[in-house]
């Protein structure tokens, strides 16, 4: 009944009181109403037990060996006797030291602390101590820790560091992110300095077109940010520029950028719906952020559209610098694109190269239907380490002049702006000219006809570049640095045809990474030699 | 003879400074010892500590009355050097009794210091007795 169940309650509530009497303590008694092998204390073994013992795991059970004179119980075996039995000895420990402690005022000194038990009041507060990843081992200092962080250092919260979220005016810029499913979150912030893009589905319907706040251009700028942390410089967003997507896909970029287009029904549909938005935040190098401008892409929802997907994206850009996405920091990261520009004019000392995110090394990229003079303009940017190979095929009629078709091949092989220069390292500056690997072009005839000229035209069939790389820097860290970078082109007469007949020649191109690293060497300093000179009169007057 | 003054007094409040000094260094290094090696929370440590400084504040005017009065002949001072040595002997019996760790070593020099302390006030009320007659 309830009495016996509280009796019950108020017992579990409390730990059961620890045992300090020597004699009653067994640590190996592991098994409950069973006997220990090897346990001599254990109070469930009988005498015929003990006699089955070869030794005893446990020897003495004594208390805190830095009291001066203390109790002990000995368990040993005997096994001079026919059955051999066990001995309990109770004997007084004494502590020669004289640093050994003859008494104690402070209980707690020589036990382990019992844990408090929770119960309904001191829950709260047990939680509030224990309940974080870390707590302290001194319950004193547990306070004076977190009195100490209150107040907060005004020098480092002055500033945006990296991965803090951006602070607006009443909460924070929020980037929508799908969170556990595709379905939009508008509680991510977005990180200071963190380039983040991503894309997912929100639900929508035209008749609540105007009244979803996520479809309209004032959600995403109206908070202006905090320029830094706890303060009340604001920083408007600025529309950067408005593309307008029509249903078919096809996008209109609008002229006027400062006129604010809301979302309303119109025939059905509901324009102006933000399909996707695009921020570019400009920062000084102390963490102080200037301006914020977001470029959008407006489109339109048919009565059918259940939802939409939005896309989002931020990027930072540090302020008075062309933003350059660096391949590796500073040798080559496997997988990034490798690094490639102009020489500009003012040959023979150019001031520096011209790099963008245009200027790539790229090769042909193979489309689905292999025709080279079909899909001009394919192009797939060769990425370090990755050794990349595609084609197409080309097929010549008996019409076709060669010397364009030379030139065109040659177009879709190379690219538009084949570059001249390859970055040696992945971070390498457009300034330093040093750093920068010319790309070495050779030209190879597939068929060497000797004594004749080559007075048939050539067309070229295949570039193979290969870019030869090296480790460089230290044994533990080595950093990969491109040396050499060979575009060979191989052509091949282009014989004529009778007419009505066709050929298809495959044309290829590939990129292969080489490492050409020599062995390391680890190199050691020289021994440190004793250099001892003895004063010149050191032997006066001997000598 | 006319010379009043104690000179078993005098030799006993000599030694007891010099065993006072090296008293108050060791109880020291061993308080700094139990707080490293032992358990020794701060609201503990803090009676301990102002004890044994308690009882330096204390030792210094009592032993200069003690030497001034032997040598002067004059009861007041010593009256009152025998009054802070009640003090004295209260805060050792704290340090033998009611520390939070008694060390074996720390019965031992107490228990030295009590008895100083002891046989220095027997001397101290003869002398005052043969001052006053």
């Amino acid at each position: 009944p309830a009495d016996i169940r509280d009796a019950a309650q108020a017992r579990a509530r409390s730990p059961p009181a620890p045992i300090t009497d020597v004699a009653r303590l067994c640590v190996c008694d592991l098994l409950v109403a069973q006997c220990d092998v090897n346990c001599c204390c254990d109070p469930d073994c009988s005498a015929e037990d003990f006699s089955l013992f070869t030794s005893c795991s446990v020897p003495v059970v004594t208390g805190d060996s830095q009291l001066c004179s203390q109790k002990a119980a000995v368990y040993s075996l005997d096994v001079e006797a026919n059955p051999p039995e066990r001995i309990f000895k109770l004997i007084d420990q004494v502590n020669p030291s004289i640093f050994c402690i003859h008494a104690t005022n402070y209980k707690q000194a020589l036990y382990l602390k019992s844990p408090e038990i929770p119960t309904p009041e001191n829950f709260d507060q047990l939680l509030d101590k224990f309940g974080g990843a870390t707590f302290s081992a001194e319950p004193d200092s547990w306070n004076l820790g977190t009195d100490a962080q209150n107040p907060p250092d005004a020098n480092e919260t002055s500033r945006y560091e990296y991965g803090l979220p951006v602070l607006t005016e009443d909460a924070f810029l929020r980037l929508p992110s799908p969170v556990v499913s595709s379905w939009c979150s508008d509680a991510n912030p977005a990180g200071f300095l963190v380039n983040q893009a991503t894309k997912c589905i929100r639900s929508v319907s035209v008749e609540k077109c105007d009244s979803i706040q996520a479809l309209s251009m004032l959600f995403y700028i109206n908070s202006s940010i905090l320029a830094v942390p706890k303060s009340s410089e604001m920083v408007n967003i600025t529309v950067q520029s408005i593309v307008v997507q029509s249903l078919n896909g096809m996008r209109t970029l609008l002229s006027s950028s400062d006129v604010l287009r809301l979302p309303m029904v119109l025939d059905g549909l509901c324009i102006n719906a933000v399909l996707g938005v695009n921020y570019h935040i400009t920062h000084t190098d102390t963490g102080e952020i200037i301006e914020a401008a977001a470029a959008f892409v407006l489109g339109a929802i048919s009565k059918e559209a259940l939802s939409i997907e939005q896309s989002f994206e931020i990027s930072f850009t540090q302020e008075n610098t062309q933003p350059v996405p660096l391949s590796g920091n500073p040798g080559y990261v496997v997988g990034l694109p490798v690094r490639a520009g102009f020489q500009p004019p003012g040959y023979p000392f150019p001031a520096a190269f011209l790099s963008n995110r245009h200027s790539q090394l790229t090769i042909l990229h193979s489309t689905s239907t292999q025709d080279c003079l079909a899909a001009q303009g394919a192009r797939a940017t060769v990425l370090f380490g990755y050794n990349m190979i595609s084609g197409c095929k080309l097929r010549i009629t008996a019409a076709m002049k060669c010397q364009p078709l030379a030139q065109t091949l040659l177009d879709v092989l190379k690219g538009q702006s084949f570059p001249e220069y390859v970055a040696s390292f992945g971070n390498s500056q457009a300034q330093d000219v040093l750093d920068w690997v010319p790309i070495t072009q050779l030209l190879i005839s597939e068929q060497m006809i000797p004594h004749t000229l080559q007075s048939s035209c050539q067309i070229p069939v295949s570039l193979a570049i290969e870019v030869k790389w090296t480790k460089y820097g230290s044994l533990v860290n080595p950093q990969a640095r491109i040396v050499n970078v060979t575009a060979t082109i191989t052509t091949t007469t282009l014989k004529q045809l009778p007419s009505g007949r066709e050929r298809i020649i495959p044309i290829t191109s590939s990129v292969v990474f080489t490492d050409i690293s020599s062995p390391a060497e680890p190199s050691y300093k020289a021994w440190p030699t004793i250099d001892i000179k003895l004063p010149f009169d050191f032997f006066y007057p001997f000598v | 003879s006319s010379q009043l003054s104690s000179l078993p007094l005098q030799i006993l409040l000599y030694v007891n400074g010099i065993y006072y000094i090296f008293y108050f260094l060791a109880t020291l290094a061993m308080i700094i010892y139990k707080s490293q090696v032992f358990s020794y929370p701060d609201d503990l440590l803090a009676p301990d500590l102002a004890v044994l400084f308690l009882m330096a504040i204390l030792e210094v005017p009592r032993s200069y009355l003690g030497f001034k009065g032997n040598l002067t002949e004059a009861e007041a001072p010593l009256g009152l050097s025998l009054g802070l040595t009640v003090g004295s002997v209260v805060l050792c019996v704290y340090l033998l009794l009611w520390q939070t760790y008694v060390l074996w070593a720390d019965v031992l020099l107490n228990a030295l210091l009590l008895s100083a302390y002891g046989l220095e006030s027997g001397l101290k009320v003869t002398a005052i007795a043969a001052f006053v007659s």
